[in-house]
């Protein structure tokens, strides 16, 4: 890796690694508090630690660029954090800060895989910032103006306060477009001192600055009154010319939109629009304080604190540094992993053992099981070392939704369930594309444009996207549905068939497996390709990446009713009982949670189907029979029924008899998956779901239940 | 069929020689190890070389293309297996205790050769070296890389993504696995 501080090399991993969670951990928090429209005290630190860090420890590998991305970044959140009601109002400053934290995931991603890496220039984005800061200061400023000076500055919401009691104001609009407001303004401002004690008005150089028109159009002109003097004064501009509306702004009625405000009210004195600096400083270190002893309150209730605060929704997120948790590096796991297998494997040979055929031995066998029960919890507790919950990849979706929803403008909800499951880490990471493209095309295809369409079919307005998890008989179900428009099977049948991607006539095929053709290769209904989505490789991608996980995907479909995309992955199959039977010079292993029954046969209880095939019957049931020396091409010499022996498997509710030569004992195995130079050969298609390494050397296969009988 | 572990003295002093391969100065452009196959003699640029062992027992999968015998376990790792006479369409011959795997990583992919016979670790110099014109690269003389002359033999230096993977093969998708 180049470009990096010397000395610094060793510690790149942990740096990319470190990184990645503080800038996820960022996203989280924005996404929350953006959704919530409210940032709390500890939100604003977190942010701000957060930049911190990354900018140290940027600085410390040598990576300039990212240093001074997160130095702007910082000096943004530290204007916030002297202000952090500005958070409410200012979209354009999230915009900003995903952005930024976009330039820091990709650079990252940058660093950790092109070993050629040469820092990005991020000067344009630097400069995105800097200008945020001071448009964030520029309102700050005027703020600070307000409560210095007599003139109270006219920030976005508020207005004019009145100095005491027996005034109010006035703000008045005049006509959109009708131009040099400012005069017109100056006009009405003469007019109403013609009659009446105009005690003060905003801005004050409407005569001669026609800049001030921008002002007048965005907050309206104020006029502060005597209150006796208003309604009289509201007949003088209801006769101006050009003037559009008019109200009355009173200290008593704070504008409610402004949240600022909102954190003025309770103020026992007539609250200036934002409290001083240093009041706000110790007004909030004891409301913070007060907000953590009331953590339990809920969002509404007020702290006892000059200042009201929400107590925080979360602060789960802002304590990584305080659990208990220890980065662990997964090479060394896989290790242990794999240890823990081959023990398991040793254990059953030493149990097992054929030399101890026909011993008593009592104290042994306890020794025995006292021993399983260990290994079995040893083996428990390693596979659960691995596991994380699906709330990591799940949480993403969100941001993916965010930036859809901005970008296609749609109006779609994110719903997430059992966030909970805990897969194996391995698997996790291979979902996130996954799940990132199925949620893309939820929000691109599914949803419809067009909310006439929805309401059409009696849908509401805003779209759903559903994502699930549940975990059973080890497997872990996800699910991502869209309450969309649902597949049209009749273009996705024609496109296929322009595609040549048809195997038998059109009429053929049942409305499952049209749907299920999203995902064949080069497959897309778009005309045009987006940034989203369109270029035909996706959904095949998505398959092959869920099947290499040893998952499964299949499409579940109702037309103007929405779709659903099923994933289902074993939960680490790593390690599983299995029976070996012996087929020539192959070993196989099969799972024994497939085995309903294994027994030998005579040559008479042979009966056959129409086509010759062997079939035969048990306890009034029919099964078929699959000779594993004929299906893998083996050479044995056990050919005769009665010679070898028949096991009955079953799965996905279907059963089938195998053929082998005998059967050679019960183990424990460690699945490996084939080598992947292997992957091209489809061998799970044979029934082959991958291979172990027996107790003296020797591989065996392991079978596949489900696809050794689909594929006779 | 010999211990796939017990390894000859010959293999041994090889072994030693590979991972031992740090590039000399000089004329050298490269390291090969050479094996032979009948009587002719190949070769493999020594960077893609691991090290050699004996004949293991070849555990067979179905369904794959008959050159690739099937699995092997090296240290309890289950690595492919080729066999070179196989993959250059020669007739199979029975494996006696010169037999020898080769075991070769290319892009993060273990794969393991079949060969007669390992012979030596050769300097390659550009004087020494040779190429095949594109008309020649015909049949089996598309593994071929370069040609190599030495001490008046000549050596067929193999390009070892052709041997190992057909030209259809994805590889960037399989190493990304």
């Amino acid at each position: 890796m180049a470009k990096v501080e010397a000395g610094m090399e060793g510690m790149v991993d942990m740096y990319l690694f470190e990184t990645t969670t503080l800038i996820d951990q960022l996203d989280e928090i924005l996404l929350r508090t953006e959704q919530a429209n409210e940032f709390t005290d500890d939100d604003i630190n977190e942010v701000f630690r957060i930049m911190h860090t990354v900018k140290g420890s940027s600085a410390m590998m040598g990576f300039e660029n990212l240093q001074k991305l997160a130095h702007k970044g910082e000096d943004m959140f530290f204007i916030i954090r002297e202000d952090p009601s500005k958070m409410k109002d200012i979209g354009f400053v999230y915009d900003l800060v995903f952005q930024m934290s976009d330039l820091f995931k990709a650079e990252i991603e940058e660093i950790r895989s092109n070993p050629d890496y040469e820092g990005t220039d991020f000067s344009e984005m630097i400069a995105k910032l800097e200008n945020g800061a001071k448009m964030l200061q520029g309102e700050l400023e005027e703020a600070e103006a307000a409560e210095a000076g007599e003139h109270p500055a006219a920030a976005k919401s508020g207005g004019v306060e009145a100095a005491n009691e027996n005034q109010s104001v006035i703000r008045v609009y005049f006509d959109q477009d009708c131009k040099m407001e400012n005069l017109r303004a100056f006009l009405l401002l003469n007019r109403l001192k013609e009659s009446f004690d105009v005690i003060d008005w905003f801005p004050k150089d409407v005569e001669n600055n026609s800049e001030s028109s921008a002002t007048i159009q965005e907050d309206g002109f104020l006029v502060t009154l005597n209150k006796a003097d208003v309604d009289e004064a509201l007949k003088v501009v209801e006769q101006s010319l050009n003037v559009d509306t008019y109200e009355i702004v009173t200290d008593e009625k704070e504008e409610s939109e402004s949240a600022a405000q909102q954190k003025a009210a309770p103020a026992a004195e007539q609250s200036a629009q934002s409290a001083p600096k240093e009041e706000k400083t110790a007004q909030a270190k004891p409301a913070a304080e007060a907000k953590k002893e009331a953590a339990p309150a809920k969002k509404e209730a007020p702290a006892p604190a000059k200042k009201p605060e929400r107590a925080p929704v979360q602060q789960a997120s802002s304590n990584s540094g305080k659990q208990s948790l220890i980065s662990v590096n997964l090479q060394k796991l896989d290790q242990l992993h794999d240890i823990v297998g081959e023990i398991i494997t040793t254990e059953s040979m030493v149990i097992s053992n054929p030399e101890l055929d026909g011993l008593k031995l009592e104290s042994f066998q306890k020794a025995a099981r006292e021993l399983r029960k260990l290994t079995d919890e040893l083996q428990d507790s390693v596979m659960s070392i691995r596991m994380v919950p699906l709330i990591g990849p799940f949480q993403k979706m969100h941001r993916i939704v965010r930036d859809m929803k901005q970008k296609l403008g749609k109006n779609v909800e994110l719903v997430i369930e059992g966030e909970d499951t805990e897969v194996d880490k391995s698997i996790v990471d291979n979902l996130n594309d996954p799940l990132m493209h199925l949620v893309r095309n939820c929000m691109d295809h599914g949803i419809e444009e067009d909310v006439s369409e929805r309401i059409e079919h009696g849908k509401p307005e805003k779209g759903t996207i559903r994502l699930s998890a549940t975990s059973s008989a080890g497997e872990v179900i996800i699910t991502v549905a869209d309450d969309g428009g649902g597949i049209d099977t009749d273009r996705v049948l024609q496109k296929a068939e322009e595609a040549g991607l048809l195997t038998k006539p059109a009429s053929e095929y049942s409305e499952r497996e049209i749907n299920n053709m999203i995902m064949l290769p080069g497959f897309s209904t778009n005309t045009e390709v987006t940034e989203y989505s369109g270029r035909g490789v996706g959904m095949d991608v998505v398959k092959k990446n869920i099947e290499k996980s040893g998952g499964s995907i299949f499409v579940e479909s109702k037309r103007y009713e929405g779709s659903s995309f099923i994933i289902k992955i074993p939960l680490t199959l790593a390690i599983i009982a299995g029976m070996e039977v012996r087929v020539g010079d192959v070993i196989f292993t099969v799972p024994t949670s497939a085995i309903k029954q294994s027994f030998k046969i005579t040559n008479n209880q042979i009966i056959y189907d129409t086509q010759g095939n062997e079939m035969i019957m048990l306890r009034g049931e029919c099964y078929p029979i699959l000779k594993l020396y004929q299906k893998y091409n083996l050479e044995t010499e056990t050919t005769d029924f009665e010679q070898g022996i028949l096991i009955l498997v079953e799965a996905d509710g279907k059963k089938v008899c195998l053929f082998a030569d005998k059967l050679i004992g019960e183990q424990q195995v460690v699945v490996k998956p084939f080598p992947s130079y292997l992957s091209r050969y489809n061998l799970k298609a044979e029934g082959l779901s991958g291979c172990s390494i027996m107790g003296d050397g020797s591989i065996s296969l392991i079978i596949d239940v489900n696809n050794v009988i689909d594929k006779q | 069929m010999a211990d796939i572990n017990k390894v000859s003295e010959q293999q041994n002093e090889l072994n030693e020689k590979i991972s031992k391969a740090a590039k000399s100065s000089g004329t050298e452009i490269a390291k090969a190890l050479t094996f032979i196959i009948d009587d002719r003699i190949y070769g493999v640029d020594i960077s893609y070389v691991n090290e050699i062992v004996g004949v293991p027992h070849i555990t067979v999968i179905p369904g794959i293309p008959h050159y690739i015998k099937g699995v092997i376990n090296v240290r309890s790792k289950v690595i492919p297996i080729i066999d070179v006479r196989s993959r250059f369409d020669l007739p199979e011959k029975e494996h006696d205790d010169k037999t020898s795997t080769i075991i070769i990583t290319y892009l993060d992919i273990q794969v393991g050769i079949i060969v007669d016979q390992v012979q030596e670790v050769l300097s390659v110099k550009a004087e020494n070296k040779a190429d095949i014109p594109a008309l020649e690269r015909v049949n089996n003389n598309k593994f071929i890389e370069y040609i190599l002359e030495t001490n008046d033999s000549i050596k067929m230096i193999l390009d070892v993504k052709k041997l190992i993977f057909d030209d259809d093969f994805d590889i960037e998708a399989v190493a990304a696995e």
